[in-house]
């Protein structure tokens, strides 16, 4: 097992946000998030890498076991050397250019030497096709490759575990695919990662795990058969119709 | 009538003040800047009783006219040397240069001013590239560096050029304090001849060139830096 999370809780101003979160995730898996807007998925991404820090809740990571609500800076710094973040609005460094982007976590993040940083900074960007674009600026790119770029930025620091959050929900629709596929190739390459996402093929087709997150709750978990075609929860089921309705 | 001769003969006189109102204003930028930065830091880390302190300082400063300041230090900083020895320490309240009063005065507004601005020019970096910053396993203090201030300067600049501006034509008061700057001199030469007008009109103009050329030197360094990081 590679990660383990017991009983995370996390309020904001007195209400509950989180409540009892249990999860375990093995190397490899691709662990999807579902579940309706505002019900705490991007909460419980930040409590993972400490942008948040939980009310309470025990994290098994990397052979260490951390104490959610009293993390010391050195725990915290382990654990976001070994994660990374792929933000719903990209966050590119706007002070940096592409190549900077994906090289600085290298650098500053893990200590390496700015030469090999820079090396594995533009092989990503040609990995990416990006490579011309590699002394723009975030401002000169578009949404889509601003994301790319943001997912590079994650994956060459070779983390243990990538968190995205809804990584495709501020892409024009054409983009959607483009970076959907760069994760799902990611995904069979053997990285571990949670996704929250709502695009729904995603979820079908790339998941190990699906777990449909409600009111702060994991409320159901399987695989994406399992919770596509046989939900057993009334919530989830519920949540399903209600998209298939949209569609 | 308008003596253009006496006005020609003076301006080269009153010119040659410039430089102690470019040094007091400059000067009292660089005192002001090192405590702003420390205000910005303590009133942004809430650290408990200075905090409230600093908030109330800095509004006191910035709501009371700077002559007023000026005196205040003036007749205040030799009484608080006076407590000091009282305290152990060593220190001679008559013998301090007026110079000392100018720097210590402009440099506590300019801190007012500043420390304003730098919370203003921070609030507006975008939180989630500090975040980004520390996700991909920056410490707080390098996603600082990195990332936060560099975009934090660009966006302090007009306002950085404002206060400085302010700064040079607020320096204008402390001939009331014995010091002969533009201002001063420009009183003198016009007792000498009891032209007023003449003297006065040179001291405008040497203000506006000053601060013209200030105004295009910080907009020419801002709009490098935009263009550098194309930040929009
Ligand atoms: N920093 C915060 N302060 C106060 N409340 C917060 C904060 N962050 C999140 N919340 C609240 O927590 C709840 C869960 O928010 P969260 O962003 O985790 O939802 P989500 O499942 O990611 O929703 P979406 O699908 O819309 O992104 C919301 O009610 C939100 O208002
Ligand atoms: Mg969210």
């Amino acid at each position: 097992m590679l990660l383990k999370i017991t009983d995370l809780k996390k309020q904001f101003n007195g209400q509950q946000i989180l409540n009892g979160i249990d999860l375990s995730i093995n190397k490899g898996e691709v662990v999807v998030i579902i579940g309706p807007s505002g019900s705490g998925k991007t909460t419980l991404l930040r409590n993972l890498n400490f942008l948040e820090q939980a009310d309470s809740g025990l994290m098994e990571f990397a052979g260490e076991k951390i104490n959610l609500a009293q993390a010391t800076k050195s725990e915290i710094q382990m654990v976001r050397r070994k994660t990374a973040m792929v933000f719903q609005n990209y966050n590119l460094f706007k002070n940096k250019t592409a190549q900077e982007n994906i090289a600085e976590g290298l650098i500053y993040g893990h200590g390496e030497n700015a030469k090999t940083a820079n090396q594995k900074a533009v092989q990503a960007l040609k990995n990416l096709g990006l490579d011309k674009r590699k002394d723009y600026y975030p401002s000169q790119l578009s949404g889509g490759q601003q994301q790319r770029i943001g997912i590079a930025r994650a994956t060459v620091l070779n983390p243990e575990i990538i968190l995205f959050d809804e990584p495709t929900s501020a892409l024009d629709p054409e983009l959607v695919g483009t970076v959907l596929k760069d994760i799902q190739q990611l995904a069979e390459q053997g990285q571990t990662m949670i996704v929250v996402t709502h695009q729904m093929w995603f979820a079908r087709n790339v998941a190990s795990r699906v777990l449909f997150f409600a009111d702060g709750e994991i409320i159901e978990s399987g695989t994406p058969v399992q919770i596509f075609e046989h939900p057993q929860k009334q919530r989830t089921k519920q949540f399903l119709n209600a998209l298939a309705d949209n569609y | 009538m308008f003596d253009l001769n006496f006005a020609k003969d003076s301006f080269n006189q009153i010119l040659a003040a410039t430089p102690l109102t470019l040094i007091v204003a400059l000067v009292a930028t660089i005192i002001g800047l090192g405590l702003a930065i420390l205000v910005v830091i303590a009133r942004e880390k809430r650290i408990l009783v200075l905090s409230q302190f600093l908030a109330i300082l800095v509004s006191f400063i910035r709501g009371t006219p700077i002559l007023v300041q000026l005196y205040v230090v003036y007749y205040g900083l030799p009484q608080l040397l006076v407590l000091m020895n009282e305290w152990g320490w060593n220190t001679n309240p008559n013998g301090l240069p007026a110079i000392i009063i100018a720097f210590s005065a402009y440099g506590l507004n300019a801190m007012a001013n500043l420390s304003e601005s730098i919370r203003a020019a921070y609030h507006s970096v975008d939180f989630g590239q500090y975040e980004a910053a520390l996700s991909i396993g920056m410490t707080p203090f390098r996603a600082m560096t990195q990332i936060v201030i560099p975009q934090l300067i660009i966006n302090l600049i007009p306002n950085f050029t404002n206060i400085f501006l302010d700064l040079i034509k607020d320096t204008a008061l402390i001939y009331n304090i014995g010091l002969v700057e533009i201002m001063g001199q420009a009183n003198i030469v016009s007792s000498i001849g009891f032209k007023y007008l003449e003297t006065y009109t040179d001291a405008l103009i040497i203000y506006i060139i000053i601060c013209w050329i200030f105004a295009q030197l910080f907009r020419l360094v801002e709009g490098k830096l935009r263009q550098r990081y194309f930040v929009v």
